[in-house]
């Protein structure tokens, strides 16, 4: 009962889980202009899920899953799916996973460029946001949310939904168990180096949760505070990962989530591209929706809006705090960074929203 | 004694209880101009004006006024002889209007009041001092405090002016005044002494500057044959320049972060500013007065409250939290060590022992629930010895301890509380530059275990010297951050003035 008065307290004095508040880019994450400065790789649509695969790089785009080996002018089809491809995941002995939304789980064979199904019962496929895999028989799936499709992430966002899990799939039986339940939308996950947890971003808290994989612990929060939506983690060869957030927060949509009838009302009767969410990409329509309002900084009075969208990625060390980050600002053009993989000197990174293919160089920062 | 000398001392000595506070200094000061007077805390600089003045007797030696030897028997006899003194600590009656202070001594037979406010009003218009006359002294602050004892002096019509630190307590801006204040003083042929710990000012100022050390006279130059390094080498007789305001260049690697500060108001002094704090580094944060730096960490560490509609978040080691008392704030591991020493920092007429243990006690960290007097001693003894006090014992007072020691036993008590952040809010206001360095060594020090430390500073290079990145504060927000690499002087201030 103390619960609920605090709550009605809190959301009338905007405190709390009603507060409004924006976490600061500051100190690791202090912008600059890394993201816009990397090396072009490729133009290609909506890529995302890159992969390590021996010498090549995997990455999808729509429903075709692509292949490079060096020359990034010249991307290889390696299968085409029935649905857009979800998630992917390599394992140690080679074998790489592909979800999509019409099959679910697919196993690769990249030498005959062939895809096998695997019928898993239970895990709705439809909401697959991250997989990796924990040993070669095992597979950690992130359901971001079992009310919406991955599609619908940003009515997911709006509704704070606490509807995700993460599962755990062995591949010699098919067989599918829940580890993790009521999650925020977890959209990332990392196996780390004792084999016996994982590192799983909880996008909607805006926070990674160190989850126990033999479940005897309950989730552990290690990141807090993130001032973007955290999604996919990948492997850093300095030790640690790196974090991909594929949106950025706002007050504006803050408030919004916390404004019942206005935020339903909007879903109902606005398209979606104009809802005040934060989105992969923006500047598109002069109808998007902006927070109007003006400072004064350095002298000079200028007009302000917060971005829709962001490209962000953040270098984290061994006890996953934030080291480094890369940045596409407001005026940049490669938001929506999705996922990201160290090959060669670099990190190549996924720009989903500004439908290109990056390198970041690693000389320092990384 | 030189034609245009108008006061000179001769192998002055003062002591007290057989040690020599002064010993045979010999010091002059010329008509009409600003001499400076430096030294360490302990140096002699107080009790050799104070003898001056006549607030002090000399042991021994001659002191001449224009060319006359004078023994004063207190300070009303010098200021009839046209020398005034103002001093550190504020002699105004509180309970008096800034006016009625303003005419103490020099009152007429028949008073009328509401002249007084108005010729007082006149007068401050003058000196380009924004001082309500009709206030009591009471409710000014400290700056305000010190411009109404300043335009006593000036109003008395003293040929002779002691100021001692006089613009510790003052904004830039009020500073900027004073400064043109004491040139138009020496144009009226006013001579000044000034003593001052920011050696910038006395470089700025000053005609001629001497230096004290230890109770003795090291050095009396034209300001013009002087530098920093040498004045700080007369001073300490080592050079520190270097080692106190170099130009960090490469920072600690991030950490964990500690403290995440959201959209954080508070009135107008605070609003709406974010910033973050990581462990095992030193966050400078720079600001003009009026910037909010202050109120900022006074929020964080409980000592005043955030707006109670929409006043944004803090989150401790990931935790939100809402302080409603300071004590809430160090049990969580949150220390706050205060600009204003004197008035918030320590229990002035207590031993070192007890100002560290009643800290132990508000953190929960005393060994049992009894209080020993051994256990008070042995705290005090252990900070002395672990931050380097000069003190005779656990056992000293603070209030005999010069201001670099008792700024080290304020930050004493709040290390004994075992923090996992320190805020430092001017933590070398008013202290020697010998202490400095013990000062910035233990902050330093603090950050290599693993503390995340905030210092917030006015003095630039201080902020530069000892910052592994730093935040800019201005109209209540922070505004800017620069890396130890990319920071300087001018970009630093560039953004906090526009």
């Amino acid at each position: 009962m103390a619960n609920v008065f605090t709550l009605a307290a809190d959301r009338f004095l905007g405190r709390g889980e009603a507060s409004v508040a924006i976490p600061p880019m500051d100190g690791a994450l202090k912008p600059n202009s890394a993201v816009d400065k990397a090396e072009h790789l490729l133009a290609i649509a909506r890529p995302d899920n890159l992969l390590r695969a021996g010498n090549s790089v995997l990455f999808s785009s729509g429903r075709k899953l692509l292949a490079v080996s060096g020359n990034w002018s010249r991307p290889e089809p390696v299968v085409e799916c029935e649905a857009e491809i979800l998630a992917t995941a390599s394992g140690p002995d080679g074998s790489i996973a592909v979800f999509d939304e019409v099959r679910g789980l697919s196993l690769l064979d990249i030498s005959k460029r062939s895809m096998v199904r695997r019928n898993i019962a239970r895990l709705p496929f439809a909401s697959v946001t991250a997989a990796t895999f924990r040993d070669a028989d095992t597979l950690l799936v992130c359901i971001g949310s079992t009310r919406n499709s991955v599609t619908e992430w940003q009515r997911d966002l709006l509704d704070s939904e606490v509807a995700g899990s993460v599962w755990s799939v062995d591949l010699r039986t098919s067989e599918a168990k829940p580890i993790a339940q009521d999650l925020s939308y977890p959209a990332g996950c990392i196996v780390l180096a004792d084999g016996k947890s994982a590192l799983v971003s909880e996008s909607w808290k805006n926070r990674l949760v160190l989850l126990d994989l033999d479940q005897k612990k309950a989730p552990v929060p290690v990141l807090t505070a993130l001032p973007g939506y955290p999604g996919r983690l990948s492997p850093r060869a300095r030790g640690g990962a790196w974090l991909s957030l594929f949106a950025p927060r706002n007050q504006l949509v803050e408030f919004v989530r916390r404004e019942r009838t206005y935020r339903r009302a909007m879903m109902a009767e606005v398209p979606k591209e104009f809802w005040v969410a934060p989105a992969l990409s923006s500047g598109a329509s002069f109808s998007e929706p902006m927070q109007g309002g003006a400072l004064i900084q350095m002298g000079i009075l200028k007009p302000w809006a917060p971005t829709r969208s962001y490209g962000l990625v953040v270098a984290l060390d061994d006890h996953h705090s934030p080291v480094a980050s890369f940045h596409s600002r407001t005026g940049g053009s490669r938001h929506g960074l999705t996922s990201t993989v160290e090959y060669g000197s670099g990190l190549v990174v996924a720009s989903k929203g500004g439908d290109e293919i990056i390198s970041i160089a690693l000389s320092d920062g990384g | 004694m030189a034609s245009s000398d108008i006061l000179e001392l001769r192998q002055v000595t003062k002591e007290y209880l057989g040690t020599a506070a002064v010993k045979d200094v010999d010091f002059s000061l010329r008509k009409g101009e600003i001499h400076a007077v430096l030294g360490e805390n302990g140096a002699g600089k107080s009790t050799l004006t104070k003898m001056i003045a006549g607030a002090v007797a000399p042991t021994s030696g001659e002191i001449l006024l224009e060319g006359k030897a004078i023994r004063f028997a207190n300070p009303a006899e010098a200021l009839d002889k046209g020398i005034a003194m103002v001093f550190q600590e504020t002699s105004l009656i509180p309970t008096l209007t800034v006016a009625q202070n303003l005419y103490l001594g020099k009152e007429r037979l028949l008073n009328r009041l509401r002249g007084v406010y108005i010729s007082a009003q006149q007068f401050f218009q003058s000196l380009n001092f924004d001082v309500d006359p009709t206030a009591l002294v009471s409710s000014l602050g400290a700056a305000k405090k010190q411009m109404v004892e300043i335009a006593r002096a000036v109003h008395f019509d003293a040929r002779i002016i002691i100021f001692d630190e006089p613009t510790a307590s003052l904004t830039p801006e009020e500073k900027y005044y004073f400064f043109a204040l004491l040139r138009r003083l020496k144009q009226r042929g006013v001579s000044i002494i000034f003593i001052s710990h920011a050696l910038e000012e006395a470089l700025d100022v000053s005609d001629r500057i001497t230096v004290l050390r230890d109770g003795q006279h090291v050095i009396t130059a034209d300001t013009k044959e002087l530098d920093r390094d040498k004045i700080i080498r007369a001073m300490v007789g080592r050079t520190l320049s270097s080692d106190l305001y170099g130009h960090r260049q490469s920072a600690r690697p991030y950490r964990r972060k500690v403290l995440s500060v959201e959209n954080l108001t508070m009135g107008r002094m605070v609003r709406s500013t974010s910033f973050s704090i990581y462990a095992g580094q030193i966050t400078g944060i720079f600001g003009l007065v009026g910037s909010g730096r202050t109120e900022t960490a006074k929020v964080v560490a409980g000592v005043l409250k955030r707006d109670l509609f929409h006043g944004g978040r803090i989150e401790f080691e990931g935790v939100p939290v809402r302080f409603r008392t300071p004590r809430e704030a160090v049990r969580r591991g949150i220390a706050y060590v205060t600009e204003d020493r004197k008035l918030e920092g320590f229990f002035e007429t207590m031993t070192i022992g007890e100002n560290i243990f009643v800290n132990l006690l508000g953190a929960d960290k005393n060994k049992t629930e009894i209080i020993r007097k051994s256990d008070i001693i042995e705290a005090g003894r252990t900070w002395i010895e672990a931050l380097k006090v000069r003190a005779i014992g656990a056992n000293a007072r603070v209030i005999e301890l010069s201001g670099g020691n008792q700024q080290k036993v304020v930050i004493a008590r709040s290390l004994a509380q075992v923090p996992k952040l320190v805020i430092f809010d001017e933590p070398t206001r008013g202290v020697d530059v010998g202490a400095i360095a013990d000062l910035h060594q233990i902050i330093n020090e603090l950050a290599d275990s693993g503390i995340a430390v905030v210092v917030i500073s006015s003095y630039l290079p201080e902020i530069l010297s000892l910052s592994d990145r730093i935040l800019v504060a201005r109209q209540g927000r922070i505004v800017e951050e620069f890396s130890a690499g990319e920071a300087d002087e001018e970009r630093i201030m560039y953004a906090a003035v526009h």
